[in-house]
């Protein structure tokens, strides 16, 4: 028997080591959270590695970025200067609507409201090792008061949400992920669906819409719904791009371009607490409902 | 010697998994950031006997998995695979610093890809395999650039060099 085994020690440990790993696969499929709090811990001990690395690396890429713009430089001039005309003639129109603009805030009371958000900024550190799964790393945990759950935002739309926390750092699932399922739905139609990311390398989304025959075209803003476990309502996810039925035609489902770019997320901001029934904070450049 | 340590290994691997993590999100776009873990599977394996090329991925790739905090063994099972295989490739071809490197990790490259997406689907994540397979050009290219330089920076010696620093000079 010992003589079997030594013979054929070799394809018995690949098998046990296979095997186990095999299992450690499906185990952890299910299992979400504590896989993602044992990682998170990890990514606490070497966040401030990381936060030194992602500063040195912002810097070179500006640096290289700028010697890269000198060759499109003097092509931008001679548009810029075309634009310059096309911009005059339109600033007496802008003018006007400025003004018109000015009143419907007040009418809104969105400057009220914005005082309501409490909001904390964090800079992101780090990303996901594995390119299938799209987390980031951001220099706040639950020190600064965040926790699982939380929304992340920009300036410009909804990043994530927090999925998990150590004292000076958190783990935020971005909209691209796969796993990300955000209650949304179209400004113009009403229609409400869920939006997730659509392939771990596509920096799009899918929407999938609830309606048989919703009214949804390209062009129309898409943002998150009241139907929601984490984020507030109206918050901008992005732009429909493209309209598509599903496999056997029962439902329609659309490609929406994020509003934030996910390449360029440095800096961003966990929304602590909002008041219920506010839907959009200032900060933010999406239409109201 | 320092390179056949395990320590060694799990050192480099936390190296390159900081350098993969905050430093080339910044110059890859998001989806395409290469993998740091495969080349230095490669360049530990090439210098190893099969077993403990087996144990280098499947450290390599566990590191991965639980920085990423998603599928724990989805990286351990890969690279392990890779080290074995690139260890046993070893004694059976020609080794050089650059070429074989290179070409090991560009061939290496080729199948993880297919290989991590069959295991994907089977945990049930679908993902395209037109989607799946956009990034491999350029992770190949850098694969079979960085794979080399990397050896070159370790200088990484085969055991029998190590044990007898003479032996290549002796005929």
């Amino acid at each position: 028997m010992g003589g079997f085994i030594f013979r054929w020690r070799r394809p018995i440990i690949i098998l046990l080591v296979v095997a186990v790993v095999s299992v450690s696969l499906s185990v952890t499929s299910r299992l979400h959270g504590k896989v993602e709090s044992m990682s998170n811990a990890i990514g606490s001990l070497v966040s401030p590695a990381s936060s030194t690395l992602a500063y040195l690396g912002n810097k070179v890429g500006v640096g290289v970025g700028t010697i890269g713009e000198l060759f499109t430089l003097q092509r931008e001039n001679q548009q810029l200067k075309q634009q310059l005309l096309l911009y005059n003639s339109m600033k007496l129109e802008l003018s006007e609507l400025a003004e018109e603009n000015s009143q419907l805030r007040g009418l809104l009371q969105l400057k009220g409201a914005a005082s309501h958000w409490k909001l904390v900024t964090a800079t992101v550190i780090s990303r996901n090792p594995d390119t299938w799964f799209q987390t980031v790393v951001i220099n706040r945990g639950s020190d600064s008061g965040i926790h699982a759950g939380m929304a992340v935002i920009e300036p410009q739309g909804v990043v994530g949400r927090v999925i998990s926390t150590s004292p000076v750092s958190a783990t935020v699932m971005l909209l691209l992920d796969p796993d990300s399922g955000v209650g949304a739905e179209d400004v113009r139609s009403q229609a409400a669906g869920v939006v997730s990311g659509r392939a771990a390398i596509s920096d799009e989304l899918t929407f999938q819409l609830f309606a048989h025959h919703p009214n949804i075209q390209p062009g129309d803003a898409v943002v998150t719904s009241s139907y929601n476990q984490y984020y507030p309502a109206g918050l901008l996810i992005g732009e429909v791009a493209k309209v598509s039925k599903t496999a056997y035609g029962l439902t329609e489902t659309a490609v929406v371009v994020p509003s934030v770019n996910f390449n360029q997320i440095d800096n961003v901001m966990v929304v602590l607490s909002h008041p219920n029934g506010t839907s959009l904070p200032p900060i933010f450049g999406g239409g109201s409902r | 010697m320092w390179q056949f340590r395990v320590v060694t290994w799990v050192v480099l691997y936390l190296l390159g998994l900081l350098v993969q993590t905050a430093l080339l999100p910044q110059i890859f776009p998001i989806g395409y950031v290469p993998d740091l873990v495969l080349p230095l599977t490669v360049i530990i394996a090439l210098y190893e006997t099969p077993r403990r090329g087996l144990l280098a991925g499947l450290i390599g790739g566990l590191m991965q998995d639980v920085w990423a905090g998603r599928l724990w063994g989805l990286n351990a099972l890969t690279f392990a695979l890779l080290g074995f295989a690139i260890a046993h490739l070893e004694s059976r071809i020609v080794r050089d610093n650059v070429f074989v490197p290179g070409l090991l990790a560009g061939l290496a490259q080729l199948l993880v890809l297919p290989f991590q997406w069959v295991i994907l689907r089977m945990v049930g994540l679908a993902l395209p395999w037109s989607q799946f397979m956009k990034p491999l050009p350029v992770w190949l290219l850098f694969t079979m650039l960085v794979t080399p330089a990397i050896g070159g920076i370790l200088g990484f010696r085969p055991r029998h060099e190590v044990d007898r620093p003479y032996s290549r000079y002796v005929r």
